[in-house]
């Protein structure tokens, strides 16, 4: 007969080792009955009792290891790709498209933050100076100086092609 | 979540995105593999080409993240699962003096690395049953085996690393 382990008696009197059935031990997975079975191999064999030492070491090597902490931004940059279509990152397989596409969003992002506008891939850029000119000239005081207080949104310009 | 009962993957990266990339990370063991991983999770669950049911979400992401490795392994072509003999009865020598082993201790950049250097389908068994806790059955369905399959691999992917850990 075979009492559930993993070699069973191979049908000449020797004493089958517990082998697979070692772990499932350790987790818990043995119906109560193959479990008693197998506690009670394991008091008279030196073999088992010293391999299900191993396997416990290993076993508890594996569930003490913590959680580990995506990169930094890894998941905003996800989200950042969302809002941006023409973005490859997301549906790239290769290591290597996943990378390119995450730089060019890590520049996107920046530009988005240093500039407040959008992506430097968004053509043409259109600063709409006349009509930034249009507002000021409405609220600026008589007699200042209009080119020196237009400068800060002058800056976009810049990235123009 | 959204109107369908299914996680957003905004939901799923803001309130799983640690365990996600835990087990992307112990599958792969590296982290721009885990990235890779971790995004084509998402892809799919972006693209609703998983079905979710409503039960634990964090089983239905593992299940998910073991898959889309051992699919991208298996089409990388690696190494086969069977690279210890079919032997019911072989035995893992012990190593000289149990109780030293007892008391040891492993740096979990090493366990770390003991862990990729694993056979995928191993590694898989191993993750689920002891990163995310899965039961036997659970990681049986999961990987589309056989209970006696999964306790193999379990069992076998344990000795491995502890042969490699001492």
């Amino acid at each position: 007969m075979t009492n559930g382990f993993t070699g069973g008696d191979r049908g000449f009197g020797a004493p089958a080792h517990l082998g697979d059935a070692l772990s499932a031990l350790l987790d818990g997975e043995l119906p109560p009955p193959v479990e008693q079975g197998a506690r009670a191999h394991l008091a008279g064999c030196p073999a088992c009792a010293g391999e299900l030492v191993a396997v416990d070491q290993a076993r508890r090597w594996v569930r003490s290891l913590p959680l580990v902490e995506p990169p930094f931004g890894f998941y905003e940059r996800m989200l950042l790709d969302r809002a941006q279509p023409t973005a490859a990152a997301f549906g790239a397989r290769s290591t290597l498209r996943r990378r390119a596409g995450l730089a060019a969003l890590g520049a996107a992002a920046a530009a988005v933050t240093v500039l407040g506008v959008g992506s430097p891939s968004q053509a043409p850029v259109n600063p709409a100076v006349p009509r930034l000119i249009e507002a000021h000239a409405t609220s600026a005081s008589v007699g200042a100086d209009l080119l020196s207080k237009l400068a800060p949104a002058g800056v976009p310009v810049s990235f123009g092609r | 979540m959204s109107g369908s009962g299914v996680p957003t993957w905004e939901e799923i990266a803001r309130d799983h995105g640690r365990f996600l990339y835990t087990v992307a990370y112990r599958l792969t063991g590296n982290s721009h593999d885990a990235q890779d991983l971790v995004q084509d999770v998402l892809l799919k669950v972006r693209r609703g080409l998983e079905t979710y049911r409503p039960g634990s979400l964090e089983g239905w992401l593992s299940r998910i993240t073991t898959n889309t490795f051992l699919d991208e392994a298996r089409r990388r072509g690696r190494r086969p699962v069977d690279l210890l003999p079919d032997d019911p009865d072989r035995v893992i020598p012990p190593s000289p003096g149990a109780d030293v082993v007892l008391a040891a201790e492993a740096l979990p950049d090493h366990v770390q690395d003991a862990l990729r250097r694993l056979p995928e389908e191993y590694r898989a068994a191993v993750v689920l049953c002891d990163v995310v806790g899965r039961s036997y059955e659970e990681i049986g369905e999961i990987l589309d085996v056989p209970v006696g399959t999964v306790r193999s691999r379990i069992h076998r992917g344990r000795a491995l690393l502890r042969k490699a850990l001492t």
